[in-house]
């Protein structure tokens, strides 16, 4: 219970608690989340209960690429104009939004929702690779794009599905490891530069 | 152990990262001065950061720490090595994820362990060179003496009475082999073969390199491994789930092997 939860009427401290569940969100700032809601105007706080509800009722994840989605599959599946053949997988449905932005894949996706984690706990089954080599079966995917991140669980889980969907025939491929745009030299790590010097390209 | 100073500097095996709020991550280390730490990483989830590809879990890292009120701070970190080869092979990478859990499972945090960073040294390096996988055993076997779980081998560990040259119990509440006549008192256990003995024996008289050398076929690595397992399952009093990793792992492994097999004697056919 947060501080100074005695004497504090029950509703108020109903929803303390709820906020103090919040990810990053402390005793003191739950207290003033609530006495803020509290003083606030009747539509706002209705326009946010009411967009915690929306949220839960009317998104689902897509049955295809398991992005979130209110419409089932979701636009990306849905739309013709994307290159079916390519498949770029990717660990949370935010990446989907980060590669979008920078606009230069126009194929499919598929969420992880995850990343292979064994010290966590976090295994194969706890991820959606089953619904992607479910996809892989009609043969329209010649390529699968393995954007999970440049950590060790990511590529972890890059390999571990390079084994499962070569054996079906389906070129895997990885995004490239090297120096982001601003980066200093001197302070990046061996295993980048190393691999930044071995994907270089004539200019 | 030293009392930590307000800023320290120390070598490490990174072992493991969660991440919090916006950018920061917690790191726990195993350091060679200081023990196994957790300390945070302010902002090193951004593309920029110059600790990031320098605190990846399995990097060996000199590090300097500030001592921080709840939580030590990390203010620099240079790789000393990247371990690549390990990081890029899904066996390897198991492995030594495996190896990083014990660690930190076994481990106190501030608590001296002599012997455990060294211990840690040579099988990340037996692993980055490619020495066979067996040599996790002998980091199993030395990391119980190290944490004072020794395994009593040389004799009955119930009653201290010779123990033949045959099939011999394993029990993990003895804590090492027990004779045929103390099995009932011994609790379970697991049967193990005189060459699986002989081996488990030799883990402790012999250095990584040595045990690497040893000849071990995949029957008598399977009852290592299984053999172990139990052992630390039961002192830990949990299923480390980077070993059930390495066992998902090592079944694609077979799988392949099978499927290849199957092709070759398909392709002798016709």
């Amino acid at each position: 219970m947060p501080e100074g939860a005695a004497g504090t009427p029950e509703p108020i401290a109903r929803l303390i608690e709820a906020f103090h569940k919040l990810p990053g969100v402390g005793p003191k700032s739950a207290q003033r989340l609530a006495y803020y809601i509290l003083r606030a105007p009747e539509q706002e706080a209705a326009a946010l209960a009411g967009a915690i509800q929306d949220v839960k009722s009317r998104i689902k994840l897509c049955s295809v690429c398991l992005n979130i989605t209110e419409s089932d599959p979701c636009s990306y599946c849905q739309d013709p104009r994307r290159d079916g053949s390519a498949v770029c997988v990717v660990e949370q449905p935010l990446d989907i939004l980060a590669l979008e932005r920078a606009g230069a894949f126009r194929g499919r996706y598929h969420v992880l929702h995850g990343v292979l984690n064994p010290m966590d706990g976090i295994g194969p089954e706890h991820l959606h690779i089953r619904e992607l080599l479910e996809r892989l079966r009609d043969g329209e995917v010649k390529e699968v794009i393995m954007a999970t991140n440049p950590s060790l669980e990511g590529e972890a889980t890059a390999m571990y599905i390079q084994r499962l969907v070569s054996p079906l025939g389906v070129r895997v491929t990885r995004l490239a490891r090297g120096l982001p745009s601003g980066a200093d030299l001197e302070y990046t790590d061996d295993v980048t530069l190393a691999r930044a010097l071995e994907g270089r390209q004539e200019i | 152990m030293a009392e930590r100073p307000r800023v320290y500097k120390t070598e490490g095996i990174i072992l493991r990262r969660r991440n919090i709020g916006e950018a920061d991550s917690i790191f726990t280390v195993y350091s060679k001065e200081f023990g196994k730490f957790d300390a945070v990483a302010r902002g090193v989830r951004k593309a920029r950061s110059h600790m990031r590809g320098h605190l990846e879990p399995l990097t060996r890292s000199r590090l300097m720490v500030a001592r921080g009120r709840t939580l030590d701070v990390f203010t620099q970190a240079e790789t000393v090595a990247p371990y690549r080869a390990i990081r890029e092979d899904l066996e390897r990478g198991a492995e030594a994820m495996y190896c990083a859990e014990l660690v930190d499972r076994f481990a106190g945090e501030h608590i001296e362990h002599p012997g455990l960073y060294e211990l840690i040294l040579d099988v990340l390096d037996a692993l980055e060179t490619g020495l066979a996988a067996h040599v996790v055993r002998f980091f199993e076997m030395q990391i119980l003496s190290l944490m004072g779980y020794e395994l009593q081998l040389a004799a009955c560990a119930v009653c201290a009475g010779r123990l033949p040259e045959e099939e011999t119990l394993l029990s993990p509440v003895a804590g090492g082999l027990v004779c045929a006549a103390c099995r009932a008192t011994a609790g379970v256990g697991r049967l193990v073969s005189v060459r699986a003995v002989k081996v488990l024996r030799f883990a402790r008289t012999t250095d990584v390199t040595g045990f690497a050398a040893l000849r071990v076929d995949a029957e008598l690595a399977a009852e290592l491994h299984r053999a172990m397992t139990e052992m630390i399952r039961y002192l830990l009093d949990r299923e480390l789930g980077s070993g059930q990793f390495v066992d998902e792992v090592n079944r694609m492994g077979r799988a392949e092997a099978k499927a290849g097999e199957a092709g070759v004697q398909l392709g002798q056919t016709t």
